[in-house]
């Protein structure tokens, strides 16, 4: 089999329009949550959102405008990730490069504009004169799944494979862990991977709002309205944007020189098999102690997890006690934190934002906090970074962890790469 | 005219071919006319990439543009979006004139306006 190397990563999420700053904001517990748009506020008073710092539209052609959201956010960091990678395209071997890309709701802001212009050509007096029917042509290719692996391949001439994998809060975590995969056992030399999300539209948040999963704003400071871990935790947090890696075979980087920030070195997945959104120890547990295996660790050599670590009642609480299934001992040692706090819950974007912070983590030696973590769960005993990042330490190995509605569960472990 | 475009079309053409060969610059034209050609033209140059030194060519073809089906498509949405109606068959438009297309369009135009007027 083959070693699995990142060689680029790309950012654009409520703490940061690229990673440096992300990073930064992180490491300073600064939070990216805050009210949401007038538009929801008007029927949803008690929501708060993490939105984007910027537009993902300033940061493309004008050509990319009608583009969905999730698709700007993706082609944003993408951008980032194969600039920082130093990947020239169309790279030589273009067949043997692939697009993965993970995202929950496809083309949700799309769909959102699509009915509510039926709606309102159909109700506003004003507008009478209109077809309700009439609708963009490109609205169909917008909102489809794979619109934005589709963008990547075309912009930079990849001919390899282009997955889109929706698994809800687990998809891009599955889409770096199945890229990983095919460079591992051959099947490709590299891959773009991106996770993106963007559904802080009225349509889908009255469907959050409606599973009573949201957190109440904080009366005091809505920024610290996410509260994982938290004894007062309340639920999470909606997010937007989108996270991308390059990968690559190690011996494909070496060949060209290529600078590495991590090597990839194992992926669990798992099904609960058990409840649509109730979360499962053995479950989750499984997917670590595989991704463990995978990479030939024990758990003594994990440093760093960032959690899936929601803020919800059950799941908080649920992920303490798989840790502690798969780390038996070492639970105690291993510092754990969610970065969630502070960005928000992205949904499809989730897992390759948290693995991209996990590797800044793993290069620099500063753990991102857990934020707003005051007063602690006693159900949640592990160490949590509470508050403050801790700088200075020692780190070998991460993990990050996504856990999905439906039951998905995955692991990565991304630890220092040796040349060999 | 395409073979088996609809026979209203033909006559659009025919009909509108005298107020758009002088150029929608030139009195006589529809004020509608002249708006849908700046708006259509306006929408290629900015958004499309169409070379605004094309439409100084009375004789510019539909065909001209370099539009694929889907560019196509968009370009129509334009006037779709701002008149309330969808155009029918996107196709008839590619063997004309580019002053041709904009004199169908308008006709369309004026045969929508009429019909929401018959509703009033």
């Amino acid at each position: 089999v083959n070693k699995v190397v990142v060689t680029g990563s790309g950012i654009i999420c409520p703490l940061g329009a690229d990673k440096a700053s992300t990073f930064a904001a992180a490491l300073e517990a600064r939070s990216g949550i805050g009210a949401c748009p007038a538009d929801i506020a008007a029927w949803l008073p008690c929501i708060v959102v993490a939105q984007a710092c910027v537009d993902p539209q300033t940061r493309l052609e004008r050509s990319d405008q009608g583009l969905d959201r999730a698709t700007q956010f993706a082609l944003v960091a993408a951008a980032q990730a194969i600039a920082e990678a130093g990947f020239a395209c169309p790279p030589t071997d273009s067949r043997r490069v692939g697009v993965f890309v993970g995202i929950g709701f496809g083309g949700s802001q799309t769909s959102d504009s699509l009915y509510t212009r039926f709606y309102k050509t159909l109700s506003d007096p004003s507008l009478k004169h209109k077809d309700p029917t009439v609708m963009h042509p490109l609205t169909v290719p917008r909102i489809m799944a794979n619109a934005a692996a589709a963008a990547i391949t075309m912009r930079y001439g990849l001919h390899g494979p282009s997955n889109t994998y929706s698994v809800a809060c687990a998809s891009s975590a599955i889409a770096i862990g199945e890229a990983y995969r095919a460079i591992r056992h051959g099947y490709l030399d590299a891959a773009v991977v991106v996770g993106t999300e963007a559904m802080l539209n009225a349509g889908a948040m009255l469907g959050w709002n409606a599973l009573r999963v949201m957190a109440k704003p904080d009366a005091s400071d809505p920024s610290r309205s996410c509260r994982p871990f938290s004894s007062d935790r309340c639920g999470f947090v909606i997010g937007e944007g989108a996270a991308a890696l390059v990968i690559e075979s190690a011996s494909r980087s070496t060949q060209r020189g290529a600078q590495v920030l991590a090597e990839l070195a194992g992926y669990g997945c798992s099904s609960d098999a058990q409840h649509l959104t109730a979360p499962s120890i053995d479950g989750q547990a499984h997917a670590m102690q595989l991704a463990l295996q995978e990479a030939g660790l024990a758990p003594e050599q994990i440093q760093y997890i960032n959690a899936h670590g929601t803020a919800t009642g059950a799941g908080d609480v649920i992920e303490t006690q798989s840790i502690h299934k798969a780390f038996g001992s070492a639970a105690r040692q291993v510092a754990v934190s969610s970065t969630k706090s502070m960005h928000g819950h992205l949904i499809g974007g989730a897992g390759a934002l948290e693995l991209v912070l996990s590797i800044e983590a793993l290069n620099c030696g500063s753990l991102p906090p857990t934020a707003h973590l005051d007063n602690p769960d006693p159900c949640c005993d592990l160490d949590y970074i509470p508050l403050r990042a801790r700088h200075g330490c020692h780190v070998e190995a991460v993990m990050s962890n996504s856990f999905a509605f439906g039951g998905s569960n995955v692991s990565l472990v991304a630890r220092r790469f040796n040349a060999p | 005219v395409a073979e088996g475009a609809p026979n209203w079309c033909a006559e659009a053409v025919n009909s509108t071919a005298r107020k758009i060969s002088v150029s929608d610059r030139i009195p006589g034209v529809t004020q509608v006319t002249s708006m849908l050609f700046d708006q259509i033209k306006n929408y290629l140059v900015e958004t499309a990439g169409v070379d605004r030194q094309k439409f100084e060519n009375p004789e510019l073809k539909v065909a001209d543009l370099k539009l694929d089906s889907l560019g196509l498509i968009e370009m129509l949405f334009e006037v779709e979006d701002k008149y309330g109606f969808q155009i029918p068959d996107p196709m008839i438009f590619l063997p004309m004139t580019f002053s041709e297309m904009v004199a169908a369009i308008d006709t369309m135009v004026q045969e929508h306006a009429g019909s929401q007027a018959l509703k009033d």
